[in-house]
């Protein structure tokens, strides 16, 4: 008799899944992975496919030895291995990422249950990794290839399909630069250009440097809804706004909002890295609290910190945070807020009270 | 200005198909069964014999309480006998099994020109009228609020995909649906009704707002589900917050269904009982989709033979009674037309969703399109880790199962079906 399905409803779903939220991520990433073509040339690719390769293989491995389904196919590993080639210095040796994205995918995700249970962002957390195995490599920023070097459009070429190891012709990055000044009290936008800066042609990791990739993609995630557009107004909102306070004193307020705005990699783990879902809270006041925590946090770092860079620790930090402010949860519609159940309480306890006063008043007056 | 509406909330797609296809009379087959439970509370109780004639609209079984209908016969003829069947909701009912003579012989209550407020109450509670849209509440149960009430709303958001019948009602039958709000209104001793319709629905719009009068104002709220949800649609029209757990009326609002408005018209000027509904039947399972007057008690097989046509039976894997978001499942063709049933879809496996779910990403998707405001994330995984006290701390009981987390949720997890699992939990718990 049973001709017909049953099922308790909606008998209906969105088209939206895993799968397609995180092959517009791959899409969103596209252009800061093309900015980092343009600017540093093939090498950086070379690191990408490398770091996907292994984030894929690792998941792959991991679902294989412990017999679980085979979890590739959301897409989810390819874009922890893209997200941490572009979290890299355009040139690092060809075992780093690999290393980076077993630790991203093996410890971070799979151990604590695979996507959507990761304690904190694989990329970030497997960036600080790398950071400690490898200071040197992981701070060792080249410069990107310049026109302005003398060089034709034809060597200019040349120079971004070359896959050998660049000279290591080291560059200082804005942030670097804004370090000293806060040390020395100078003008942190000496010598930098804002236009350099926004397009990318500057030293710095390589999805990172040019706001101006990053921004496309963000504008394509937030147009297709697939991030919350309150944690990064909120984070790059307070950001601004915590440097103006940190930087009060200093003469140059102006000079480091923008070189903090535009230098590091604000814009990227703003918009790609502090919204990762499993990490961040949901509940209104739990987002507002994360992401002014997030923006408190980078400056605290930049400025007091003994790196130049705060971005990564802010968000591994949040991320910690977040089952606490998880525990927020948002007021159910028709439940009246407890400030207002507070202030009700409390106006009718003084009503009792007057009430009170005067019954004993009368009853003195009768007495 | 903005439209109206509510927050969160989800957009499916509308698939309106049969909007443009007028009301039809649906065929009448040689027997019907009259369901003896039609509505929410106490089953109705026959008051016929085996054997009597009975005529078209006469009442066949008298309201078992308060909270509750009678019923009527659809069609004059012969009471055969009262037989076990299977409710659109799965339940072994007593239907009165009546036999058409095909004469249609009418019984009419009297018709009233100008009826006080208590001989409205009187006719709504006789007529045996109910809420159509498919909770088939007694309406003369709402009609007797106990707190004071300003407002009244007619439902006419019509917000589940495939279902026509309230737009047909508003296009075809304006005048009676605006002269049942007005009798709705007197009952009720509010000088506000408002008939709140989405604005997908232009013409409908227009057309009620044409036919409107007596205070009686024309609602135009924005396309978005669940618009038609009791907390939701007085949110958008008044911006009043029932509280949690609480009733319409705890802030002056009753709402009504558009079907309940025109039913009461037809009760009070024409003296018509509650026998039939305007209904749509659509879906690629059958040919003649639309909209259709069908009369009470005629078995599913007859609507799906009647409707097939040269589409092939394999093209119906799955029926549903209602709408696709809330509506119910049904294993096989037995249940009958009641006063509820407000649209029968017949659906092709291209035209619901069977997906299986996968590990929960954490995006929060169901977090910020709960109309409710609730965690259907964490409800679910208190579900599964049977701890049934989370859910209730974390507020299952509010949850109006509309279905919008689950509708969209990436990961296809089954998050209102949990939480319906938890409501069931905490309600046999309360009983022990």
């Amino acid at each position: 008799m049973a001709k017909y399905i049953v099922s308790s409803s909606p008998h209906i779903t969105s088209k939206t899944t895993t799968q397609k939220i995180m092959l517009d991520v791959i899409i969103a990433l596209i252009p800061a992975t093309i900015a980092a073509f343009l600017i540093y040339g093939l090498y950086p690719i070379f690191i990408m496919v490398l770091s996907v390769g292994s984030a894929v293989l690792a998941e792959w491995l991991f679902n294989l030895i412990t017999k679980r389904d085979q979890s590739i196919k959301d897409l989810s590993a390819i874009v922890t291995g893209m997200i941490l080639a572009l979290n890299l210095p355009p040139v690092v040796p060809f075992y780093v990422p690999m290393v980076g994205s077993f630790f991203a995918i093996l410890i971070v995700k799979m151990l604590f249950g695979g996507i959507g249970r990761n304690f904190a962002n694989p990329a970030i957390t497997a960036r600080i990794f790398l950071m400690l195995c490898w200071a040197g490599v992981m701070t060792n920023f080249v410069k990107p290839i310049d026109l302005s070097d003398g060089m034709n459009l034809f060597s200019y070429f040349e120079n971004i399909v070359n896959i050998k190891l660049p000279d290591a012709i080291t560059s200082a990055t804005p942030l670097a630069a804004v370090k000293e000044a806060i040390a020395g009290g100078a003008n942190p936008a000496e010598g930098l250009s804002a236009l350099d800066m926004f397009l990318g042609r500057i030293g710095g990791s390589a999805g990172e440097v040019s706001t101006l990739a990053v921004l496309i993609g963000a504008c394509y995630l937030l147009v297709k809804r697939v991030i919350d557009w309150r944690i990064p107004v909120l984070y790059i909102g307070s950001t601004v706004v915590f440097t103006a306070i940190f930087f009060a004193n200093s003469g140059y307020v102006g000079e480091y909002v923008w070189t903090y705005l535009l230098g590091g990699g604000l814009m990227f783990g703003a918009f790609f890295m502090a919204t990762d879902y499993a990490t961040s809270p949901k509940a209104p006041l739990a987002v507002t609290i994360y992401g002014i925590g997030l923006g408190f946090l980078t400056v605290i770092f930049r400025k007091f910190g003994s790196m130049n860079e705060g971005v990564s620790f802010a968000i591994l930090l949040m991320n910690v945070l977040t089952p606490l402010l998880e525990k927020i949860v948002p007021r159910t519609f028709g439940v009246k807020s407890k400030w207002i159940t507070n202030s009700q309480k409390i106006k009718e306890f003084f009503a009792k009270l007057g009430k009170k006063n005067k019954s004993e008043e009368k009853e003195a007056q009768n007495g | 200005m903005a439209l109206k509406t509510f927050r969160h909330g989800v957009h499916p797609a509308a698939s309106k198909f049969t909007k443009d296809v007028p009301l039809a009379d649906f065929p009448v087959p040689e027997a019907v069964y009259i369901s003896l439970s039609q509505h929410i509370g106490a089953p109705a109780k026959p008051v016929v014999n085996v054997g009597d004639h009975v005529l078209e609209g006469q009442m066949v079984g008298e309201a078992g309480g308060f909270v509750s209908a009678p019923v009527f016969s659809s069609v004059s003829g012969t009471v055969k006998k009262i037989v076990k069947l299977p409710t659109a909701i799965g339940q072994m009912v007593d239907h009165i099994e009546i036999e058409n003579d095909f004469k249609y012989e009418p019984f009419r209550l009297p018709k009233l020109e100008n009826p006080t407020k208590e001989e409205i109450l009187q006719r709504v509670k006789d007529a045996g009228i109910v809420g159509m849209g498919g909770a088939t509440f007694p309406t003369h149960v709402k009609l007797s609020p106990k707190d004071p009430v300003d407002t009244l709303i007619i439902n006419g958001a019509e917000c589940e995909p495939y279902i026509t019948c309230d737009y047909r009602l508003f296009v075809e039958h304006a005048k009676d649906v605006v002269e049942g709000t007005k009798l709705l209104m007197k009952a009720l001793g509010v000088e506000k009704g408002y008939i709140a319709i989405e604005n997908n629905k232009p013409e409908a719009i227009k057309i009620m707002k044409e036919a409107a009068n007596g205070g009686v104002e024309i609602v135009p709220l924005k396309t978005k589900y669940p618009q038609g949800a009791e907390k939701q649609i007085i949110y958008a029209v008044t911006k009043r917050v029932v509280p949690a757990g609480g009733l319409p009326a705890q802030v002056g609002c009753v709402v009504s269904n558009t079907h309940t408005a025109y039913s009461i018209a037809k009760a009070v000027f024409e003296g018509e009982t509650l026998f039939k509904r305007a209904m749509t039947v659509s879906g690629d399972g059958v040919e003649k989709a639309g909209n259709y007057w069908v009369r009470g008690g005629i078995p599913f097989t007859f609507i799906y033979d009647t409707l097939r046509g040269e589409v092939e039976e394999c093209m119906t894997n799955k029926v549903i009674n209602g709408g696709p978001m809330m509506g119910f499942a049904q294993a096989d063709l037995r249940p009958v037309t009641t006063k509820g049933t407000s649209s029968l879809l017949f659906l092709s496996h291209k035209q619901f969703s069977e997906v299986e779910p996968t590990q929960c990403i954490n995006c929060g998707r169901c977090i910020t399109h709960c109309p409710m405001n609730l965690v259907p994330r964490d409800l679910e995984r208190a579900v599964i880790k049977k701890d049934i006290d989370r859910a209730a701390k974390l507020g299952a009981m509010n949850c109006i199962e509309c279905g919008s987390c689950a509708f969209i949720c990436p990961a296809k997890r089954p998050l209102v079906q949990a939480i319906r699992l938890a409501k069931k939990e905490i309600r046999s718990r309360g009983k022990k």
